[in-house]
């Protein structure tokens, strides 16, 4: 448990240092009220650049709120995930390949608790980024479009953070299994890509496949209440992250460290 | 204190350390010596727990059993890496805490060090701005900070200048005095400086082994070196017939006789000289090196 916290307070202290805990929550607010800014100011940035020739009707259909707050979550899905994987990818293999990792396993720390400690100090950089996001992207969808909900709101937040779970976990795993980082990113950018084809195709059998979280919980937002689909799909991400986590203790064990 | 039975490592089916063994008596400084390639850092790293060994045991007398080996040993690698947004202090204090220490003795003892191999003024700049020869020293105190029962330094010295060179070597030289230390280098004259015992690794196999005074007793020999104006190959046949000369050959620099009896051989080289009128430029008598011993094991 001590050296879980030596770990991860390093880790903050990097975060400190490289300037992570400031530029990381910029990058996801911007990413989250983009969307909700460009689409309530679209007829007037229409206008000003010139706008729709003379006479023609242009009719924006008025989005419902939950909508447009989804539409950061999708930014978020795109950019903010990768971000998230950029950042993520030289955990493990980074350190190893620049030869850090040889001063510091030759004391004696147990690998699962290395692995997990930088698991979790990454999923707290990148929650608190993306809760801080979030609620910016809430606050101008309440200000400008039509009023969401907190507790709507928070179960968003709760259970997208999920998804972000994966993903982390999916990139360290991959960071423990091979030692070029770059090689990390692209294989994990690739499972992704992959999950989701896959997911667009079998969707109607996979209800539970954890790219379909998205859309559960813009059903949530419709009904009011959490649809059965959005526990079994968050359980399941769940259940992959910590299975994720495992297997890299035990890749990481079988690896030859040096 | 130490043993290393049958220890064996194969990368891809190719043995690049070959069913070694031997023991470390507590307290001595040992050198592995081996040219680049004989497997040394291969040894070192299965000796820190950093690769994993094919075949073969590392046990430490003392330890408690099923022990985390590393508690036990510090290791410096060849090209020690470091945090370089770290500052020196923070390095020690962070390693130290992952080896168990707690924060405050960490800190207390990382203060030491710092002292220790004189980096004191240094120890709260970032590592990024490390010269080689601090960085080195960093190295050393980091291996140093949970007090190992033994530290093992691969190449300690050898990307140092020879300033930083002899100011390692001479912190070396101190560390003996509180724990164990095992270094490999391809420097013969570091490792009979401030070595008392010697490994010698060729191929991934240990060829000798043992303390500098036996080893000495067992290969060094009196030798006779000698160099004329003009060389001839006769003069080598004609040193060879003398009695109590052994083994002659050339080189550049002229011609060295191994020499079973000084005094005798002394005696007879310099009449023949006067006899043939040889034109002598240089002639010495000395005794074969650890470099000589080295090339004998070698290519045995």
């Amino acid at each position: 448990m001590k050296q879980f916290m030596t770990i991860m307070r390093k880790e903050f202290l990097e975060y400190w240092r490289n300037f992570s805990w400031i530029w990381v929550p910029v990058v996801f607010i911007f990413l989250s009220i983009m969307d909700p800014l460009t689409t309530y100011y679209m007829p007037i940035i229409l206008d000003s650049v010139g706008g729709l020739p003379e006479g023609a009707v242009f009719e924006i259909p008025e989005l419902p709120a939950p909508e447009v707050l989804m539409m950061s979550l999708s930014e978020i899905s795109m950019f903010g995930v990768l971000i998230i994987i950029l950042l993520t990818m030289g955990t493990i293999a980074g350190e190893r390949k620049s030869g850090i990792a040889e001063l510091v396993l030759v004391k004696p720390v147990k690998y699962p608790i290395y692995i997990t400690a930088k698991w979790l100090a990454k999923i707290k950089l990148f929650l608190t980024a993306f809760i801080i996001g979030m609620l910016v992207s809430w606050y101008y969808v309440n200000l400008l479009f039509d009023t969401i909900p907190f507790t709507d709101w928070l179960l968003t937040v709760i259970f997208y953070s999920f998804w972000l779970v994966f993903v982390v976990s999916l990139t360290i795993f991959y960071s423990t299994l091979l030692k070029n980082p770059g090689l990390v990113a692209a294989v994990s950018v690739g499972t992704l890509i992959g999950m989701s084809i896959i997911n667009s195709i079998f969707s109607h059998h996979l209800t539970w496949f954890p790219n379909s979280l998205s859309s559960h919980i813009l059903e949530l937002h419709k009904s009011g209440s959490i649809p059965s689909e959005l526990w079994g799909t968050a359980f399941v991400t769940i259940v992959l992250s910590i299975g994720l986590l495992f297997l890299s203790f035990f890749t990481f064990q079988k690896k030859e460290l040096a | 204190m130490f043993h290393v039975q049958n220890l064996t490592k194969k990368f891809d089916r190719t043995a690049v350390v070959k069913d070694i063994s031997f023991s470390l008596e507590k307290g001595n400084c040992v050198a592995l010596l081996g040219a680049n390639g004989a497997g040394k850092t291969t040894t070192l790293r299965m000796l820190s727990g950093l690769l994993k060994p094919n075949g073969g045991s590392i046990t430490f007398e003392g330890a408690e059993p099923g022990a985390d080996i590393r508690s036990y040993i510090g290791y410096l690698p060849q090209y020690p890496v470091f945090h370089s947004w770290m500052t020196g202090k923070e390095f020690l204090v962070y390693v130290g805490q992952l080896a168990h220490l707690t924060k405050q003795e960490a800190t207390e003892r990382a203060e030491y060090y710092l002292e220790r191999v004189g980096i004191a003024n240094v120890g709260n700049q970032k590592v990024g701005k490390y010269s080689g020869g601090m960085k080195q020293r960093l190295g050393i105190a980091q291996a140093m900070i949970h007090k190992p029962k033994m530290i093992m330094l691969d190449e300690p010295v050898s990307s140092l200048d020879p300033i930083g060179r002899r100011e390692v070597l001479t912190l070396m030289e101190e560390l003996k005095e509180d724990t164990t230390v095992l270094f490999s280098t391809h420097i013969l004259t570091d490792a009979e400086e401030i070595s008392d015992a010697l490994l010698v690794m060729h191929h991934g196999e240990i060829l000798e082994q043992g303390s500098l005074a036996s080893l000495r007793d067992k290969y060094q020999s009196a030798k006779i070196e000698l160099a004329f104006k003009t060389f001839e190959e006769e003069q080598l046949e004609a040193l060879k017939a003398l009695p109590g000369i052994g083994e002659v050959t050339a080189n550049r620099d002229g011609i060295i006789c191994l020499v079973d009896d000084t005094e005798q051989a002394r005696q007879a080289i310099l009449t023949k000289v006067t006899q043939e009128n040889w034109a002598l430029t240089d002639f010495s008598v000395s005794k074969t090196t650890l470099e000589d011993m080295f090339m004998e094991v070698v290519n045995k």
